[in-house]
This record gives C-alpha cells, sequence and structure tokens, in this order.
C-alpha cells in the first residue's frame, strides 16, 4: 500500500518535471469555450441586448490589448478607444504566455460582468488546473500579467458612465401621448435601458455622432406614410399566415428573433423563453468564421474585438435614436386601430421601435467581419441549433445582416423605415469604425 | 405484536402533542366519520396546469339535510372523479350513498356545488357546476332533484339549468322577491389573454365564459342575463361570488369575484329585475386576483361586509420569491386607459359604509395576506360575538414562482410547450409546492383581527379548496368541512361547544322560498347589534348550511330577535333565551318592514352644493411619476397639491380664493360677488405656471390695507422651478417682488407677526431636497421690513425635517404665539417663541418618541379640559408601513453604489426581524450588480433580513430615519406637557392629510372637520381611499363623513376651509387631481339638531 502510493508520487512528480520544458497551449477552441460560456451565462441571466453587448467587448478588448503587446501583426488600441491609455508593458523577453494572459485577463472580466459568477469560476478553474499541471510557472507569471491587465481595464471600464446610467430615470410612459412608445403585451415591460445613449462610446466621439434620418410623424391618416407602413406591417404578417407555417418569411423571422426573454403566460402559469440576443448571435458568426478560415489566436481574438466594439457602438448609437425618438410599436397601433386581436409573429421586444436595433447592429458587425475575414465570406450559420432552429446558408455577412434586418418586418415588431434606415446607420457605423480603428500593421 | 403496540405508543403521544392547548377546530379523522372523500388530480397527456388554467382550483363542498332528519349531510365535487354524498347517521358518522342516490354525476371536470330547495318542496336539492366544451370535457350543470328518499333525480334539461359552459358556481335566491329562487351562474373564461384589451371587452356576451342570471318561472329558469344588466364578457374570470342585500333596500344584491384584470362586479338591484353594475362607484379598488368571496358585518353596524380572497403570501421567503405588485406605470395605463378599475394583490376587506360607499381595511384589520386562498367564511366560530374568519388555501404547484419563471422553466420547457403541449413530470417537479396551513383569524374589536392559526387549528400541509360550515353534531357551534385537493376532505368540528353560548336559527317561510333565503335577522343584546342574512352560497364553489348563527360570549338571554322575511315583512322575538336552536316559521300575519329603519340617522350638516356657486376649479395634476425617477423612494412627492388659499384680493372686502396649480397648469383666481365666485385671469401669476404652487398664505404683508399673496413652490420635480413667490398687491394689480434664495420643494408657509413689530413675518417649511429624498432642506423663518422679507434664525431651523405643516399657537400659554412643525420621518417639533427668538423645546414638552409621517395639525380642546390640545393627521394603519417604538419602520439614505446619486431602503419589522419593503427586482433596478451578484436566485433573497441583503458596515455608515408611529390622534396637553393619543381604528384608514375647526352643527361648540386619503404609492399599497372624513366633536364622539352627510372616499384631499358668502358660510374642500367641493353647513339659526347614530 504505501509502496504503491510512493511509486505513484514519484510518477506524478517526474510526470510534472517532463511537462515543465513545455511551453502551455492555448487554442482558439479554448478562447471559443470562454466566449460560448459568457453567452450561455448571459442567457441564464438574462441581460437586455444593450448589456449584453458590453459584456461582450470589455474582456475582448482586454485580451486583445495582451494579444497586441510586442506583435508584428496587431496595433494596440490605446489611445484609439475613448479614455483607453496604455496597459502594463510586457518586456519583449517576458516568460509571460500571451494567450494565455489574454484568456485570464477575457474570464476575469467576464465574471466581474456578468451574475452568475460560480459559472465563469467553475470554468475558469477546470483550465487553471490544467495549466498548472503543464507548466506551473509560465501558468502563474502569465496570470498574473493577465489579471493585472484585467484591473487596468477595470478601472477604465468603470468610468463608461454604467453605473451611473443605473439611477437614473425610467421611461415615462404618457399613455395618453399618442404615438408614443408604449409597454407591449404579455409581460408590459418598462423599457429597457432607457439611457444606454449616455454609456461612453468607443469609436464614435458620441452616440449622437451619426444619426439617422428622421421616424416618420406619426399619424392615424390611412395616407399618411407612418400609416401606410403600420398597413404593410399588418398585411405582410396576413400574407404570411396564408402561405403557412413552412413560408421563408416566418423561417427568416424566428432564425434572427435574439430576444433574450420571451414571457409566455398561460392563465397563472408564467414562464420565460430565453435566447441569446442580437449581439451574441453575431459573435456566434465571429466564431464560425475564425474557424472556418482557420485563423490564429491572435486573429481570432482580433475578430471578436473588432465586432464587438461594432455591435456596442451599434447598440449605444441606436439606444440613442429609440430613446429620442420614442416610436410606438407596431403591436400598439395595430391592436388600437386596425385589429385587437392581432399579434405579431415574434414578440414584441421592450422598448421603443425606432431605428431597429437588429438592423443597425447586425449591419454594423457585417461591415466589420467584412473587413477581418473579407467580402463573399459564405458560411452556415448554426448559432440557433440550441434554440430548435435549423441551420441557414449566407453567401456574405451583409447578407446575413440584410436578412437579419428584414426579419422585423416578418416579426412584426417594426416598420420598414426602422429597418432601411437602421441600415443606413449600420453602414455608417460600420464603416467609421473599419475606417478610424488602426489595428492591423501595414 | 410488539412493535405494533410500540408504533400504537408512538401514534398516541404524537396526537397528544398535536392536539395543542385551546385548539379550536378539531379535526375528525376519516376511519371514525367514514368521509374519505378525496379530489384527486391525476394530470395526464390531455389535462395538466398547462391545459386548463384552473386544473387547480379543486372542488366544492354542499351542506344540507337532505333528507330532514335534523342532521346535516354532506355532498363533495370532484374534478376528474365521482361526486360524492355522505348521509350524517349523528355522532359524527356518516354514511357515502352517492351510487344509490344518484348524484355521482356525468361530467368529466365538476367545480362548483349548491344545496338548494330549487322546485320549493322542502327537500333541499342539489345542483352541480361543471366546465364542458374545452380539453375534451363532456357533460353538463346537472341538477339533482330530491326524491325525498335519499335518492334524487338528475332534471337540469327540465328547469333549463343543464347548462354546458365553464362554470365555477352558482348561487340561488330570490331576485325578484317573486317567491321563487332565481340563479346566478358565475362562469370563468379559460383564454390565456396575453394583452389585456379594453374593458369594454365584458359587454359582449360569451356563452362559454360569461356569467348568466336566470329567472325561475314556474319551475322554468330563463336566461335573463341581457335584460337584466348582467356582464358576460370573455374577461370574465369569475371566481367568486356572494349574494347580500348590501344597500339594505330589500332586494338582494350580488358581488362577483373576478380573477385577473377584468374587475369585479358589484350588481346593484335596481328592484324591477335589473340591475346596475356599480363597482367603480362604491369601491376604491379591489382585489386583483378574486378568488372567493364571503359576507358578514364584521363592525356591527348592521351592514354587510365583505372578504375577497386573493393570493399575497405572509411568509417572507414566499413573498419575495413570488411575482409581485403590478408595475406602476402598467396600473396607470389599465386604470387610466384601458377603463379598469384599481386592483391590487391581496385579501380585500371591504367595509359598508351604510350601503353608501366601502372603505377597505384589510391592512389595518391584519387580514390582508393568507397565500393562494380559495374560500373565505364568515362565522362567530368561538361565538364571543364577533365575526371570525376561515380561509381555505394551497395549491399544488406555484406556477408564480419568479425562479421558476425566470431560470427553471426556461431548461424544462423550450420547445416542450409547442410540440408536446406538455411540461414533464420532471418540469412540474422543478415548480415549488405551496402547501399552506388553513388560516383562522378571531374577530375583536375596533375593526381588528387576530391571527389564531396556529393555535385555533392544525397546522398541515393540506391543500384546500371548496368549504363550507355547518352544525353537523348539533352542538350549536359552526363546523367546517373542506373539500381537498389530492387529500382527503377534512371535517373541523368545532370544541367551542358550551364555552360560549349561541343561537342557530332554523327559518321557514311560505311558498317556494321554503328556507327563506335571503331573510334577514337581527340580534340586538347588550346594546350590541348583530346583523346576519341568509344565504348559502359562500366561500368558493361551495354552499354553506341554511341556518342563521350567532354567539353570544356569557350572555344567556338576548333582547330581541328582528327576522326580516324575504318579502319585506318581519317578526319580532323578544328576550330569546340563548344556547339553543330555534326553527322560525314566518307568522302569517306579518307586518310590513321599513328598511329605511335600517338605516342610520343621518346627520345633515353638510350638503355638497352642485352649483358650487361659480367655483369651477378642476385641479388637474401633472403627468408625472416620482418613481420613475426616484425608484425607491416610499412614497411621492409631486402630488401633494393644490394650495388653497381664501381671502379679499380685490379690496371689495369680499373673500376671494385662490387655487394653486400644478408643475405646467396654471394657479386660478376666483372674484366673489354679488351672488357667488368667478374665474379671474391674473397675468402675472399665470406667468409661473412652471413651479407647482404647494402651500399660499394671502396677507397683507407691506401694510397697504391690500391683500397681497405669498406662493411656496415646491412638487419636487425639477429643481429649477423651486423659488417661492410673493405677489405684492398694487392697487388691485399683482406685482412679483424679489424674495430671498428659497428654492426648497416647500410644502407649508404660514404668517404671524412673531416678534409683534406690526407686519406679517412667515415660516415657510420644506420637505426635500430636490431629487434627494432623504437630505433634509432647511425652514425659513422671514422677517418682515416693510415689505422686504430677509432669513432670520436659520440656525433653529436648518434641516428640522421632512416638513408637511406648521402651525403658529401659544402653545405655553405665555401670550407669545409659538411654533409647531409636523413632517414626515420627524416628530411634532414645538418651538418656544421668547421675545421674538424661537428655542426647540421639544424634549422638555414632548419627550416620547413619536417619529411619525405626520401630514397635518390643528389646535383643538378635545378633550375639553380648558387647555389647547393638538390633533395630529398621521399615516394611518391601513399600508404596508408598519412602525411602533420598540421596532420603528427604518429608512437608511445613501449613495450606496458609489455613482453619485442617493438611495433609500426602507425596512419594517416582521417577527423581530427588519426586511426591505421592496422585492430583489425592485432593488436591483438600482443596485444591480450588488444584488445579482450575491443573490443569484430569488429562493436565495427571499426570507433575507435586512442585514443579510446590505452589508451591515454599508448600512451603519448611512443616514437613518425612522417612525415611531402611523397613528392620527392628538397630542393632550396636561399643564403644558404634551403625550401622543391614538383615534380609534376606523379613523386609521388614511392618511388625515387637511382638519378644518368650525362650528358646523350650530351648538355652542366649535368641532374639527378632518379629511384626508391620498393615492401617491406604489402598487404595493394599494390605495388610501377609504376615509370619508370625519367631524370630530370631543375624544368620544367621532362621527364618519357618511353619518354627517358627507362622502370623501376616494378622493385625496389637500384643503378644508371655510369661505363665508352673504353671510352664508360654506365649507371648501379642494382635492388633487379632482374638482374642489362646495358644502353648505346648518347656519346658526337652526339650533341643536338630532345626533345621529354613532
Amino acid at each position: 500500500m504505501k509502496a504503491k502510493f510512493f511509486s505513484i508520487a514519484i510518477i506524478s512528480l517526474l510526470f510534472i518535471s517532463c511537462k515543465k520544458e513545455k511551453s502551455i497551449v492555448v487554442t482558439t477552441d479554448e478562447y471559443h469555450a470562454a466566449i460560448d460560456n459568457v453567452t450561455q451565462i448571459m442567457i441564464h441571466d438574462i441581460f437586455s441586448p444593450p448589456v449584453a453587448s458590453r459584456i461582450f467587448v470589455y474582456p475582448n478588448i482586454a485580451a486583445y490589448e495582451i494579444m497586441a503587446q510586442n506583435s508584428k501583426m496587431y496595433i494596440s488600441l490605446q489611445n484609439q478607444l475613448n479614455g483607453l491609455d496604455s496597459i502594463p508593458k510586457l518586456d519583449s523577453k517576458s516568460a509571460v504566455n500571451q494567450p494565455l494572459a489574454a484568456l485570464v485577463a477575457h474570464m476575469e472580466l467576464s465574471k466581474q460582468l456578468v451574475f452568475s459568477e460560480e459559472i465563469v469560476d467553475k470554468f475558469r478553474d477546470s483550465l487553471y488546473q490544467k495549466w498548472t499541471d503543464e507548466n506551473e510557472e509560465e501558468f502563474t507569471v502569465s496570470k498574473e500579467y493577465g489579471l493585472k491587465v484585467a484591473e487596468r481595464i477595470k478601472k477604465w471600464m468603470a468610468k463608461d458612465n454604467y453605473k451611473e446610467t443605473r439611477t437614473m430615470s425610467k421611461f415615462s410612459v404618457y399613455a395618453n401621448q399618442p404615438g408614443r412608445w408604449q409597454p407591449t403585451p404579455p409581460a408590459y415591460m418598462d423599457a429597457v435601458e432607457p439611457h444606454w445613449g449616455e454609456i461612453r462610446t468607443l469609436v464614435l466621439d458620441s452616440a449622437a455622432q451619426f444619426k439617422p434620418i428622421p421616424a416618420f410623424a406619426f399619424s392615424l391618416d390611412k395616407k399618411s406614410p407612418f400609416f401606410k407602413e403600420v398597413q404593410e406591417v399588418y398585411d405582410i404578417s396576413k400574407e404570411m399566415v396564408k402561405k403557412g407555417d413552412n413560408s421563408e418569411e416566418i423561417k427568416i423571422a424566428q432564425f434572427w428573433d435574439c430576444n433574450p426573454y420571451v414571457s409566455v403566460s398561460q392563465g397563472h402559469m408564467m414562464f420565460a423563453k430565453k435566447k441569446i440576443t442580437p449581439g451574441a448571435h453575431w459573435i456566434g458568426i465571429v466564431k464560425i468564421a475564425s474557424k472556418k478560415s482557420n485563423a490564429d489566436f491572435a486573429k481570432t481574438v482580433f475578430a471578436y474585438t473588432k465586432t464587438s466594439i461594432g455591435i456596442f457602438e451599434g447598440f449605444i448609437s441606436c439606444w440613442d435614436q429609440k430613446f429620442k425618438s420614442n416610436v410606438v410599436r407596431p403591436e400598439t397601433v395595430i391592436n388600437q386601430n386596425i385589429d385587437e386581436n392581432w399579434k405579431p409573429l415574434l414578440q414584441t421586444p421592450p422598448f421603443p421601435e425606432y431605428t431597429s436595433g437588429h438592423s443597425v447592429v447586425s449591419t454594423c458587425s457585417a461591415i466589420v467581419l467584412t473587413s477581418v475575414f473579407g467580402d463573399n465570406f459564405s458560411y452556415t450559420d448554426d448559432t440557433e441549433l440550441q434554440f430548435g432552429l435549423p441551420k441557414r446558408n449566407f453567401g456574405s455577412f451583409n447578407a446575413a445582416a440584410q436578412e437579419a434586418a428584414m426579419s422585423r418586418l416578418y416579426g412584426g415588431i417594426h416598420y420598414r423605415a426602422a429597418i432601411v434606415n437602421g441600415i443606413d446607420h449600420g453602414k455608417t457605423i460600420g464603416n467609421f469604425i473599419v475606417e478610424k480603428l488602426k489595428m492591423i500593421k501595414k | 405484536m410488539n412493535n405494533f403496540f410500540r408504533i400504537g405508543l408512538a401514534s398516541l403521544l404524537f396526537m397528544g402533542c398535536s392536539k395543542k392547548e385551546g385548539q379550536l377546530f378539531e379535526k375528525l379523522s376519516s376511519d371514525d366519520s367514514n368521509i374519505n372523500f378525496n379530489n384527486e388530480l391525476v394530470e395526464s397527456k390531455n389535462i395538466s396546469i398547462l391545459d386548463y388554467l384552473y386544473y387547480y382550483n379543486g372542488g366544492g363542498v354542499a351542506l344540507g339535510d337532505i333528507n330532514n332528519d335534523g342532521l346535516v349531510d354532506i355532498y363533495f365535487t370532484s374534478n376528474q372523479g365521482k361526486n360524492k354524498l355522505y348521509l350524517n347517521k349523528g355522532k359524527n358518522k356518516f354514511e357515502e350513498i352517492s351510487v344509490k342516490a344518484g348524484v355521482e354525476g356525468q361530467s368529466d371536470w365538476n367545480t362548483g356545488t349548491v344545496m338548494a330547495d330549487v322546485n320549493g318542496d322542502g327537500y333541499l336539492d342539489i345542483y352541480v357546476c361543471a366546465v364542458v366544451g374545452i380539453n375534451g370535457f363532456e357533460g353538463q350543470n346537472e341538477l339533482f332533484i330530491n326524491n325525498k328518499d335519499n335518492t334524487f333525480t338528475e332534471s337540469a334539461a327540465e328547469y333549463g339549468l343543464d347548462l354546458d359552459n365553464y362554470s365555477s358556481s352558482a348561487a340561488f335566491f330570490d331576485f325578484d322577491l317573486d317567491g321563487d329562487l332565481d340563479m346566478y351562474l358565475l362562469n370563468h373564461a379559460v383564454h390565456s389573454e396575453s394583452s389585456f384589451g379594453n374593458a369594454s371587452v365584458r359587454n359582449k356576451r360569451s356563452y362559454e365564459c360569461g356569467d348568466k342570471l336566470f329567472r325561475n318561472d314556474n319551475g322554468k329558469f330563463v336566461d335573463v342575463s341581457d335584460q337584466a344588466g348582467i356582464f358576460g364578457g370573455a374577461n370574465g374570470y369569475g371566481l367568486g361570488l356572494a349574494v347580500s342585500d348590501f344597500n339594505l333596500d330589500g332586494y338582494p344584491d350580488i358581488y362577483v369575484g373576478n380573477d385577473f384584470h377584468e374587475d369585479d362586479y358589484y350588481y346593484l338591484n335596481n328592484g324591477d329585475g335589473t340591475f346596475t353594475e356599480s363597482l367603480k362607484q362604491y369601491f376604491g379598488h379591489t382585489s386583483r386576483f378574486s378568488m372567493g368571496v364571503d359576507v358578514a358585518d364584521v363592525n356591527h353596524d348592521g351592514f354587510p361586509d365583505i372578504l375577497s380572497l386573493d393570493m399575497l403570501p405572509e411568509d417572507e421567503k414566499v413573498l419575495k420569491s413570488s411575482l409581485g405588485d403590478d408595475n406602476v406605470q402598467m396600473l396607470k395605463m389599465r386604470t387610466e386607459k384601458l377603463g379598469y378599475h384599481y386592483q391590487y394583490s391581496r385579501n380585500m376587506l371591504q367595509l359598508n359604509q351604510a350601503g353608501g360607499g366601502f372603505t377597505e381595511t384589510a391592512l389595518l384589520s391584519g387580514v390582508a395576506a393568507t397565500d393562494w386562498s380559495w374560500s373565505t367564511l364568515f362565522g362567530d366560530y368561538d361565538q364571543d360575538g364577533e365575526q371570525d374568519i376561515f380561509v381555505s388555501n394551497g395549491i399544488p404547484k406555484r406556477p408564480n414562482d419568479l425562479d421558476y419563471v425566470k431560470y427553471y422553466s426556461n431548461d424544462q420547457i423550450k420547445s416542450k410547450i409547442n410540440t408536446t403541449k406538455l411540461l414533464d413530470k420532471e418540469a412540474l417537479k422543478r415548480m415549488p409546492k405551496g402547501n399552506v396551513t388553513n388560516y383562522v383569524f378571531q374577530g375583536a374589536t375596533d375593526l381588528q383581527f387576530k391571527n389564531r392559526s396556529k393555535d385555533w387549528i392544525e397546522n398541515d400541509s393540506i391543500i384546500s379548496n371548496g368549504s363550507g360550515y355547518a352544525d353537523l353534531d348539533n352542538d350549536g357551534d359552526l363546523d367546517v368541512i373542506t373539500n381537498n385537493t389530492n387529500a382527503i376532505a377534512s371535517v373541523y368540528i368545532n370544541k367551542t361547544d358550551a364555552k360560549a353560548n349561541y343561537l342557530k336559527l332554523k327559518l321557514r317561510f311560505i311558498g317556494k322560498n321554503t328556507f327563506g333565503i335571503g331573510a334577514k335577522v337581527i340580534s340586538y343584546s347588550k346594546g350590541k347589534k348583530q346583523f346576519k342574512e341568509l344565504q348559502t352560497t359562500r366561500g368558493f364553489q361551495s354552499s354553506s348550511e341554511p341556518i342563521i348563527h350567532f354567539g353570544y360570549g356569557k350572555t344567556k338571554q338576548i333582547d330581541s330577535l328582528v327576522v326580516i322575511w324575504p318579502d319585506k315583512t318581519y317578526q319580532t322575538l323578544k328576550n330569546v333565551k340563548t344556547a339553543q336552536t330555534l326553527t322560525i316559521k314566518a307568522n302569517k300575519d306579518r307586518n310590513a318592514f321599513d328598511y329605511k329603519k335600517l338605516h342610520p340617522t343621518v346627520l345633515p350638516i353638510f350638503k355638497k352644493l352642485e352649483t358650487g356657486l361659480g367655483i369651477d376649479f378642476v385641479h388637474q395634476e401633472n403627468d408625472y411619476i416620482d418613481f420613475l425617477v426616484q425608484k425607491l423612494i416610499p412614497y411621492q412627492r409631486s402630488d401633494r397639491g393644490p394650495a388653497t388659499a381664501i381671502g379679499d384680493l380685490n379690496g371689495d372686502g369680499k373673500e376671494d380664493i385662490f387655487f394653486g396649480g400644478s408643475k405646467g397648469k396654471k394657479a386660478m383666481i376666483y372674484f366673489q360677488n354679488a351672488t357667488g365666485f368667478v374665474k379671474n385671469k391674473v397675468a402675472e401669476i399665470e406667468k409661473d405656471s412652471v413651479f407647482e404652487d404647494a402651500s399660499v398664505v394671502i396677507g397683507d404683508f407691506n401694510n397697504d390695507k391690500l391683500n397681497d399673496l405669498y406662493v411656496a413652490s415646491g412638487g419636487g420635480e425639477n429643481a429649477a422651478d423651486l423659488q417661492d413667490r410673493l405677489y405684492l398687491n398694487k392697487s388691485i394689480q399683482f406685482l412679483e417682488v424679489a424674495l430671498p434664495k428659497i428654492a426648497q420643494n416647500g410644502s407649508v408657509v404660514k404668517a404671524f407677526d412673531y416678534d409683534n413689530d406690526g407686519d406679517l413675518d412667515l415660516f415657510v417649511g420644506n420637505n426635500s431636497i430636490n431629487n434627494r429624498f432623504g437630505s433634509l432642506p432647511d425652514g425659513y423663518l422671514l422677517n418682515n421690513n416693510k415689505g422686504v422679507f430677509t432669513v432670520v434664525q436659520s440656525k433653529t431651523f436648518e434641516k428640522i425635517g421632512m416638513v408637511t405643516a406648521a402651525v403658529f399657537t401659544d402653545f405655553n400659554k405665555d401670550g407669545k404665539m409659538d411654533l409647531i412643525v409636523i413632517g414626515e420621518w420627524m416628530k411634532p417639533t414645538f418651538f418656544a417663541n421668547k421675545n421674538g427668538k424661537f428655542t426647540d423645546v421639544t424634549a422638555t414638552v414632548f419627550p416620547e418618541k413619536s417619529n411619525g409621517l405626520w401630514q397635518s395639525i390643528i389646535p383643538f380642546d378635545i378633550d375639553q379640559d380648558g387647555d389647547q390640545d393638538y390633533l395630529v393627521g398621521n399615516w394611518g394603519m391601513n399600508s404596508k408601513f408598519k412602525a411602533s417604538q420598540d421596532f420603528p419602520m427604518k429608512m437608511y439614505y445613501d449613495d450606496f453604489d458609489a455613482n453619485g446619486s442617493f438611495e433609500t431602503i426602507v425596512a419594517i419589522e416582521k417577527n423581530a426581524k427588519y426586511y426591505t419593503t421592496l422585492g430583489l427586482d425592485e432593488l436591483a433596478e438600482q443596485f444591480s450588480g450588488m444584488l445579482k451578484k450575491k443573490f443569484n436566485s430569488y429562493k436565495s433573497f427571499a426570507g433575507k433580513t435586512l442585514e443579510e441583503v446590505f452589508d451591515p458596515k454599508m448600512l451603519e455608515k448611512a443616514k437613518l430615519f425612522e417612525v415611531h408611529n402611523l397613528k392620527s390622534g392628538y397630542l393632550r396637553n396636561d399643564k403644558g406637557k404634551f403625550t401622543f393619543v391614538p383615534f380609534s381604528n376606523k379613523m386609521q384608514v388614511a392618511p388625515i392629510t387637511s382638519f378644518l375647526k368650525a362650528n358646523f352643527d350650530s351648538d355652542a361648540k366649535e368641532e374639527v372637520f378632518a379629511a384626508g386619503n391620498y393615492f401617491g404609492v406604489s402598487p404595493y399599497h394599494s390605495r388610501f381611499d377609504g376615509f370619508s372624513g370625519a367631524l370630530i366633536k370631543n375624544e368620544k364622539t367621532i362621527f364618519l363623513g357618511n353619518q354627517v352627510g358627507i362622502d370623501l372616499t376616494q378622493k385625496a384631499v389637500r384643503n378644508l376651509d371655510i369661505i363665508t358668502l352673504n353671510g352664508k358660510k360654506y365649507m371648501l374642500v379642494t382635492i388633487n387631481n379632482k374638482k374642489a367641493e362646495l358644502y353648505e353647513m346648518p347656519s346658526a339659526k337652526n339650533g341643536n339638531r338630532k345626533q345621529p347614530t354613532n
């Protein structure tokens, strides 16, 4: 018995000492897994789309900044993103394993940003154990560096006005003001994040740097441009019903629903159908594209970072507009003026209509992704498989964005103008980011 | 054998322990009684809570003596199984005779049941409701006609009662007083409406869901719903039904409790075969998820009161992990836009104000929270002369558990809901159980009920639904029988026995209404009136024994019994011995009864002047919700207007009126002319409509013989619009002149020449710093120097508290006017005036701990001992706030999350521990990171004390406010020292916001009229709308508004003023967000008047 124990100990010692020679290899799959883990936590914790975009962006930036240290390929974002100065510098001779440090920083910041920290911990601890086993010394020094960077990013992050916006006022409904957004069935939730436009932007000088053209003025006059669009939403939905459950429009709408909290109530029985947010869907597409193009670790981090910046900026700008225009949702207008029993195919999300967040953010993401992976990058999108939805094939990111935008019309939750102008708005923001951010050395 | 013996011994011991000393209800063992009925629910592919929203509603009970052998028999309905009839064989032994009797029923889903003598042959028949036409349920409502030989014949079709819709309950009663029993059928909607829709949906009749009224035309029941004015919409989620002559006009009225967003219905019988639904007019608010309803006179005023059940949990652990109150904006939309009434999720005790409005007092009375409740039965179970309450409750699964809704359900359900339409067992398993012990409350005096659930009844965890009462063992006390879900029915035998006296009355009436349904009996004993009405449908899906039961304590003989028969005749029994069962037959010669006798004499002090003498001021509160900006504050600040002042403003010697405006609305001045009042535009004042006028004083501040105006700005919506304003009257032209910077959230301004220099000085009190509720503003003493004001003695009034009112008064009898300042989270503060200098002397003249949410104050010698007492209006006891000297209500104030804006955390005590008033979601809206990380489920948060939720160190650092007392009352003056004396509970139903002293009733003395109500609270509290006003003559004599000709319920009164026109005095009532009202007062010539019955 004793002998056996002794021999095991010896073997383990030998094993460890052998391993020590080898440097730890952190794979892109491990980075993808870390992001997937955060996405799943967000589904559980229920974060609204704008808040979710913030949970993606800071951990990726921290990871990217570490990868950009002493990189021949990538340029640090310091002084390129509002308020971001340098992170602790890395000596070129340092023993820090940069991918490892990047992943450590990513997990540390993610933990700070989500509620269910224990799920991050569980994921992290298994990696830490593995890395300790592989090369404790390298792991320790890299982890310390990763945490140091995370601390620095946290300080920068703390100044983005997120904390302040928590205490700001809720949206006032004023139900008697026609045309003003009202809570929608079935949960009649308060408007989500009415002050998101006040969150510090990263690349734009402010949320309002670019504005979409104004929404049509509210009118119940059947000939008015506004009401014609209301009628269009209604007509399209009626036509879809005629075409049946297998119509392309229904498939598109469901595929791009991306509503993190669809509440279902049957009498006293209530529950939620939870999904990923639009941002998370595009983060999922980053993974698909990175894997398909066999991107290395640094490029993977780069792709995630740049896309999540695009998503983040898109939400701030879009939300700024939403709570300036406060446009009422089709469901409200149709129920009150056309058909009191009409229900949109998708559940109306709890914030004003104009412009369409999915249109802005998808377009913006597609432009950024095109700048990373090139145009006409065809791929199969299986992001929604976990929600029982089929895969869809796309010839390019822009084509996907176009479809995502149109899904809102089919879903009955947006008028056409919010989509068309949202796409334009997303384009402007996306192009600006691509132009302004210098991330690759020439 | 040995083992068996041991087990036997153990069970004996166990039983001995479970039977607590003083237990009032003893459960009958089914082995002894042979009652083994069990309403077993079997979930199947076709039917579960997902398919049918009322899957867990359970069955009913009907109680009555079907064979007239003097023993009450029991009928149970089974949702999915066969209904059962148990014949009472005496001595609590029963024989199940369902098959023989032919009453097992044919329907797939049975619900409510009633025993009634439908054909008027003196034998009770049985009616059984069914849900038919959904989920494949087949069958119909069944009417089992008694063959008088312990068998029945199903005859629903013959009588026209073979309905095949979604019924939950029925009531048989004679609504048109033609001598036979008619029927109200309560149906329930089954749609799970995702959107509310307009309230007018109720006008569109739906056969399946809509309630129905049937008139009995010679044994045929004819549906007269439409012509009778009965709503029958697809949104009628009818679960509660009670019939009673609520307005005591001789015709039975109907109260219907509707689940979900549909309003309850209050049908007043017009006496001509029609009803007028009048809920909004008579009720300030109702239960939201109304379930069972019962009716009894709980306060001995001879009018039937109502208890409606809901599902508010009492246990913090359940409370904070269940879906909470409505969102404040949603409630506003549902009421103001969609046309629904105010509904809140808790039990409501509606006190009938002599057929006028109802005043709701469940929170004050201690009966608001009994968890997922089904049936309520009023009864004098301990026979002490006060009505007690039994509540059955519990649900197999709590579908409103927040963790389930938000976290678990997703994983479990996902696509299943769309595909298989069936929750698998696993999913249901994750839904927490909702088994709760049945509640019993003991009625006490002064509108109080004492929770006796712990000691009066066995604390099992059985789910009980329908229930009824009956005297099963003929010992005179009321036993209770419940139909249980997945458990054997409970028979609670009442052990009061001979400990207290009773009277049990069986009525025998003429014609087809053999049991005298609808008869009323009034008992008079030792000055106490007890009122009962014979209606058997009560509780939930059930009917009780057709008897009238009174309790009398030790009293052996009572003065008299008046029996008022359904045909408006009566007979009287004098000197009746108690402790007996009486069968009272209608006399042959019966005199007509004058129902007016039951209505109290109203002392006609106030008479509303509908013309208003030209005063058509309608105060419009601006659209602003404080809770959207300061999410955690305990109540609003912005809706305390308008200001009112009376005085001559145009120098003609006649009294004019100034009404302040809310923010953005213009103030109004009404000038008095020879016959009335005329509205006038004053541009100089109208230009300042951006200010909310919180308080105003009319006075000649520059001694030019013309009255000027000082207006305190308040409302706290925008820091820029809080400067007070002074308008000097220059030859009838107002001109605004400069004031020192007084730009706080003003609440009161009072004028007096405190320094005795011949001009009017001012005290200005402020309530809170704008958008910093909890940060204290200063009060200001303004010294007048020829019309120019300067702030003096600033230190004395620095941060004195959240002031609401003040009064200049000589409280120390030294001939100088002193000052008392009151407010919220502070105590009445006494400032003595010594040669023009004020000193805070509270510590010596009023030392007791008495922080309150004080609203109003007036000097009045209420105890008539010759010195000045002070009446003080407080928050009242009818809210979820709770405060005492030992366990004050606490409010912590700090920038807890260090983001530059300040928050408040309010906590109240429960069982010696403190809990936040708000739930996790509400708190997390402000402290998201802090709390959501700490509590990643509702279960982990629920039941946690304040110190477990928030770091005690953080709380210690914060500023702490306390409230020790919420009752209104008076500060009694004993030689210059004051002590607080509370008013009785009828004065604690709402905040008292205003007092007015005058000689109202033309006797030699002055009285005080008090008014109140307030709606600026979140749905957590509901609305404080039940105070009709009160005339206070002295400490013993206080009349509520309805006794003196005024009803201010549902009105948030802000000011009361006397105004004189042509020598005649009127009372002007200014109301927030409503039209001002004018009341005539009796002139001095009329002399003394009759006193109303108190």
